[in-house]
């Protein structure tokens, strides 16, 4: 083997980085730290492709030590800052984030993850400062627009912030809410004629939060389609009688315009004021919800309150470390006499259900939801659900089914600051918390509020 | 070393090796072909008959050389080796006259002693079934049936056949009272069990076994004197007996009399060329243990779970345990037990409540404390779910074994086939008379039935599944101080303990992440801290009102039938809580492998 320039063998790694090709990259700068193991652009290069692979806390400790033996170079420090706010250190982050722009003060890109840093300590004048420090060097930046629509939104700023939200399908990755459209997107004017397509976008929670304002875009069109998931199907046909259901694109018929559901509430001009939100826009089929409280009451104690529980969200959301948590954190809710508890979980979190080994029985009968239909149907027997912000949360309020939502420190932006109500969801009460990661002070919140209220007679639910 | 196939036979027969265990096929030759040695036969079964038992012994020896299938033979070579030894022999040719000649009912009937005697119940209880196919008239079919059941703890059924001697002997022979006695006794039915041995008794000498029963039948219903005056009438009977003196040292433990049963024990061991066995050792050790003398305690614990793996050759059976538990998790997957369907539910007749657990875990106690409850019978360790695994390709007419002949679910003529095995699980609770009229439900404490409560779901989705947690260093303790079989033989040594803990722990775990169970832990620290809390939790769970009963579980006379009937007759005492802390020093190697199950499960150490 013809020996390469360490800095070949850099450029290799950094390209086989890029390309996604992560274990080669991993594979040839081990070589390349065995030689050199000081060597700081493989250090800081190992530390991406360790944060790429997940592995954070090592990516940290990488890129700390490439700045220790490289010079003050901004780019360490850049990513540093955006390692650190991953791991949860927020002041680090701002740190390193400072430094960064102090050492390129032209770099965008280290603007905006100042700009997320700053969000996650709610220190949103400071957020909004450095998103806009940001666009100012590179009106173009997706991931800037993003990040100050979600703080613009936070702070309650909606008309701004819908503008800058539009930004969202632009940032790096981000699924196209249309693939190959053959058509502008609604501008939200009358289509006297046309069909006008919606489509379910992003997330579950966002399509079944949004898809409350399908009934006034029927208005305003000769013809609905709303493209959703399967998943989301049966729920959504009878709830939308005017409107045809599609959940293939190749079933979608030609049309003059189309808009993702999250881009509604711009069109209406939807602010905290004025959302429309009727006490339940969405309903369980009442023969699958007989079926399921018939077998709720075989499985539960009799007169024991039904609490529905869920602590995991998609592990893709950008922000699933903060919104998620584990089921030990929400265990607190079992001791709570009289309480039955049933996990509404799905995917991989579930087997934390065989570590939980608390006084109240924890029904799982997450295996069993095949659907949201499924699921809307189950919740139609249940007394209150608590939950951490995913997308059964906005299921179970859509419904009209009291929602204790338990809530990380800095918000989606959807949730708003300093109240525990939502303009979005009457049934829903919010549980903050008063600091970063603090879990277990939220979850003391709801078990106070658990234990205070009235136990249910069985066959209360609604 | 291998050896040849000229020399004696390892087994211990004093024939070849081809000649004995061996001996291929071929060899066996057609009756015809061997007439000519019927004159060698008889005089060697009148040799025996005379006592002579070298000439019957060489005589029988010559002829196997020749005929190693000769039945008649082989019948006097084993009588003379059951005489001189070793077992070894004694089995192997018992159970090659069994096989070459399987409608002989004295040959059948010995080797169901012999294997009752062995504790091979399973295998015991096949050969008294066919005893039985053969001679259905003839008492000692039901004897063997009566006494493999009773030991094998169905005991009612067992009490159907010794009703059958009776019946077909027309007479109430004083050894048969009292092994029907003993088998009322492990019912609970300690009234009607004393009646008998007091028939017994009555009818002429006292036989040492019959006093030793009724005494142990004395002890278990709390009358100590009463126990003790028996164990001094056996004593004058067969003084200086192991098993007497055994049954004695137990009592005075009970009275909490501990050092003068050590002084008992300490005379078995001089009485008994090898020692004290493993019971002996284990009693031993729990009597130290309650002297406060902890490092000699766990010495004789040691010593006793080594003599126990040396008399029996037992040990944990891991690969088989672990082959078993990757096919459990490999089957039970949500995505498939979704496509299952579940068992319905049968009504009109009492509901089985599970008590789950590890051995020693509390699951006795549970059961004591529920079955105090007007609507709840007690079922005890009920053997149909073990059962229904071994049944299941049976049942199912399926080519897999169990879990994969579930499958056969799929199958048109199948989907009513949990049914099937729900029905079979109460047609056995019926003949073991656990239903009974006016409970609502009856409970199954099967210890480690948990391994297959995946199985239990599918079969009953709707049964409460009580599981009874205890701190894991406790839970080892007690197992390593007692005997057990369960959980493939894991008893016998204090690693495979934890080790079989952690494999059953992981399996209920998995379970209960891929599918809804009516599952509660229940804390046996709980119940012994807040009873009445527990209690009230316990009954709410399964849906049955409060009754102050339960919190006297103790006045329960109900006779507990495992390990634990001691413990149960007792109220709750605070000092069973962490017992481990003793024998911390020599627990702690289990920190490996038990430290993870001991934090998931809410303890610490």
């Amino acid at each position: 083997m013809v020996p390469l320039p360490l800095g070949q063998v850099w450029r290799i790694a950094d390209e086989y980085q890029l390309a996604g090709r992560l274990d080669e990259a991993e594979g040839l700068l081990r070589r390349t730290l065995e030689v050199a193991p000081q060597q700081p652009d493989a250090l800081h290069l190992m530390g991406l492709v360790a944060f790429r692979k997940g592995r954070v806390a090592e990516a940290a400790s990488l890129v700390e030590q490439a700045v220790q033996h490289g010079v003050d170079t901004p780019l360490y420090w850049r990513n540093l800052c955006t390692m650190y706010e991953r791991l949860g250190r927020y002041e680090d982050a701002v740190a390193a984030g400072e430094r960064a722009v102090a050492l390129d003060p032209a770099d965008a890109g280290a603007y905006h993850n100042l700009t997320v840093a700053h969000y996650r300590r709610l220190d949103l004048p400071a957020s909004i400062g450095c998103a806009r420090h940001a666009l100012a060097l590179d009106p173009n930046l997706p991931g800037a627009h993003f990040a100050l629509a979600e703080a613009l939104l936070l702070q309650g700023d909606w008309a701004q912030g819908w503008e800058e939200y539009e930004w969202r399908f632009r940032t790096a990755g981000a699924p196209q809410p249309v693939p190959n459209p053959t058509a502008p997107q609604w501008d939200g004017a009358a289509l006297p004629s046309g069909t006008l397509l919606m489509v379910a976008d992003q997330g579950y929670g966002d399509a079944l939060q949004f898809c409350r304002y399908v009934p006034w875009a029927v208005q305003r069109c000769a013809h609905a389609v709303l493209a959703c998931s399967p998943e989301l199907e049966s729920l959504f046909r009878p709830a939308f009688p005017n409107c045809r259901i599609v959940t293939r694109w190749e079933d979608a018929p030609p049309h003059a315009a189309w808009i993702p559901l999250s881009g509604l509430p711009r069109l209406h001009g939807t602010h905290p004021g004025n959302v429309p939100a009727a006490p339940a826009y969405l309903h369980a089929d009442p023969a699958r919800a007989a079926e399921w409280r018939a077998r709720l009451d075989t499985l539960l104690p009799r007169g024991f309150r039904r609490v529905g529980i869920a602590w995991a969200g998609r592990p893709s959301h950008n922000n699933d470390t903060n919104r998620s948590t584990a089921l030990a954190t929400l265990a607190p809710l079992g001791d709570v006499p009289g309480t039955a508890l049933i996990g509404l979980q799905k995917g991989t979190p579930l087997e934390q259900i065989g570590r939980y080994y608390r006084a109240a029985p924890l029904l799982n009968l997450g295996p069993d939801l095949t659907d949201f239909a499924d699921t809307a149907a189950l919740l139609a027997g249940l007394d209150l659900v608590i939950t951490v912000d995913t997308a059964v949360a906005h299921l179970a309020a859509a419904l009209g089914k009291p929602v204790w939502l338990l809530l990380p420190y800095a918000p989606d932006w959807r949730w708003l600051l300093g109240r525990a109500d939502t303009p979005w969801y009457p049934a829903m009460r919010l549980f903050r918390q008063s600091a970063p990661q603090d879990w277990a002070g939220v979850v003391a919140d709801a078990v106070q509020a658990l234990a205070a209220e009235p136990a249910s007679a069985p066959g209360t639910a609604a | 070393m291998t050896q040849s196939p000229t020399q004696p036979c390892p087994c211990g027969s004093g024939l070849r090796r081809l000649s004995c265990c061996d001996a291929p096929p071929g060899t066996l030759r057609p009756t015809e072909a061997i007439r000519h040695l019927t004159p060698l036969i008889e005089r060697a079964t009148q040799a025996l008959r005379t006592g002579a038992r070298a000439v019957a012994e060489q005589l029988a020896i010559d002829v196997l050389e020749l005929a190693p299938g000769q039945t008649g033979a082989l019948a006097v070579l084993y009588e003379v080796r059951k005489s001189t030894g070793p077992a070894s022999a004694v089995e192997a040719l018992i159970r090659r006259l069994v096989a070459l000649d399987p409608n002989n009912f004295w040959a059948l009937n010995e080797i169901t002693l012999l294997l009752l005697g062995k504790g091979s119940l399973a295998e015991a209880e096949l050969h008294a079934r066919n005893a039985i196919r053969i001679a259905p008239e003839a008492p000692q079919a039901h004897n063997l049936m009566g006494m493999v059941l009773t030991e094998a703890r169905r005991p009612q059924v067992g009490e159907y056949h010794y009703r059958r001697v009776i019946t077909l002997s027309g007479a109430r022979d004083p050894i048969l009272l009292a092994n029907l006695a003993w088998n009322l006794k492990t019912q609970g039915r300690m009234e009607e069990s004393r009646a008998l041995y007091q028939e017994a008794g009555r009818s002429g000498l006292p036989v040492m076994q019959t006093l030793l029963g009724w005494a142990r039948m004395e002890e278990a219903d709390r009358n100590f004197p009463q126990a003790a005056d028996l164990l001094d009438q056996a004593e004058r009977a067969v003084p200086d007996n192991p098993s007497i003196l055994l049954a004695r040292a137990i009592l005075l433990g009970r009275m909490r009399r501990q050092e003068e049963a050590l002084a008992v024990l300490d005379r078995i061991a001089v009485l008994t060329p090898d020692g004290l066995g493993p019971n002996e050792l284990l009693e031993k050790g729990r009597l130290l243990d309650q002297l406060g003398r902890y490092d000699d305690a766990w010495v004789a614990f040691e010593h006793g779970k080594r003599r126990a793996r040396e008399l029996t050759g037992y040990g944990y059976m891991a690969g088989h345990a672990n082959e078993m538990a990757r096919r459990l998790k490999g089957f039970f997957v949500a995505g498939r037990l979704r496509t299952l369907p579940r068992g319905t539910l049968r009504e009109g007749i009492a509901q089985p409540l599970f008590i789950l657990g590890f051995p020693r875990s509390g699951t006795t106690l549970v059961e004591q404390t529920l079955s105090a409850h007007p609507r709840i019978a007690a079922g005890d360790e009920l053997p149909m779910i073990g059962e229904l695994t071994d049944l299941m390709p049976r049942l199912f007419e399926s080519p897999l074994s169990y879990p994969e002949a579930l499958a056969e679910l799929w199958m048109g003529d199948r989907r009513e086939g949990l049914d099937t095995l729900r029905d079979h699980y109460f047609d056995k609770a019926r003949q073991l008379r656990v239903l009974r009229g006016d409970a609502a439900w009856f409970t199954d404490k099967m210890p480690l039935n948990e391994t297959h409560l995946g199985l239990i779901g599918l079969i009953f989705p709707q049964a409460p599944l009580l599981h009874v947690l205890r701190h894991p260093l406790d839970v080892v303790l007690s197992v390593f101080s007692n005997h057990l079989t369960h959980g493939f033989f894991c008893a016998y040594a204090l690693d495979s303990i934890a080790q079989h803990m952690v494999l059953v722990h992981d399996l209920v775990a998995h379970y209960r992440a891929e599918m809804p169970l009516r599952y509660m832990p229940v804390r046996y620290e709980d119940i012994v801290e807040r009873q009445e809390a527990s209690v009230r939790s316990m009954l709410g769970f399964v849906g049955e009102d409060f009754d102050p009963g339960c919190l006297q579980f103790h006045e329960n006379r109900r006779y507990a039938r495992t390990a634990s009937y001691a413990q149960v007759t007792e109220k709750l005492y605070a000092s069973s809580r962490f017992r481990y802390r003793d024998y911390l020093r020599h627990l702690e190697p289990l920190l490996d492998v038990l430290g993870p199950l001991i934090e998931r499960l809410g303890y610490s150490v």
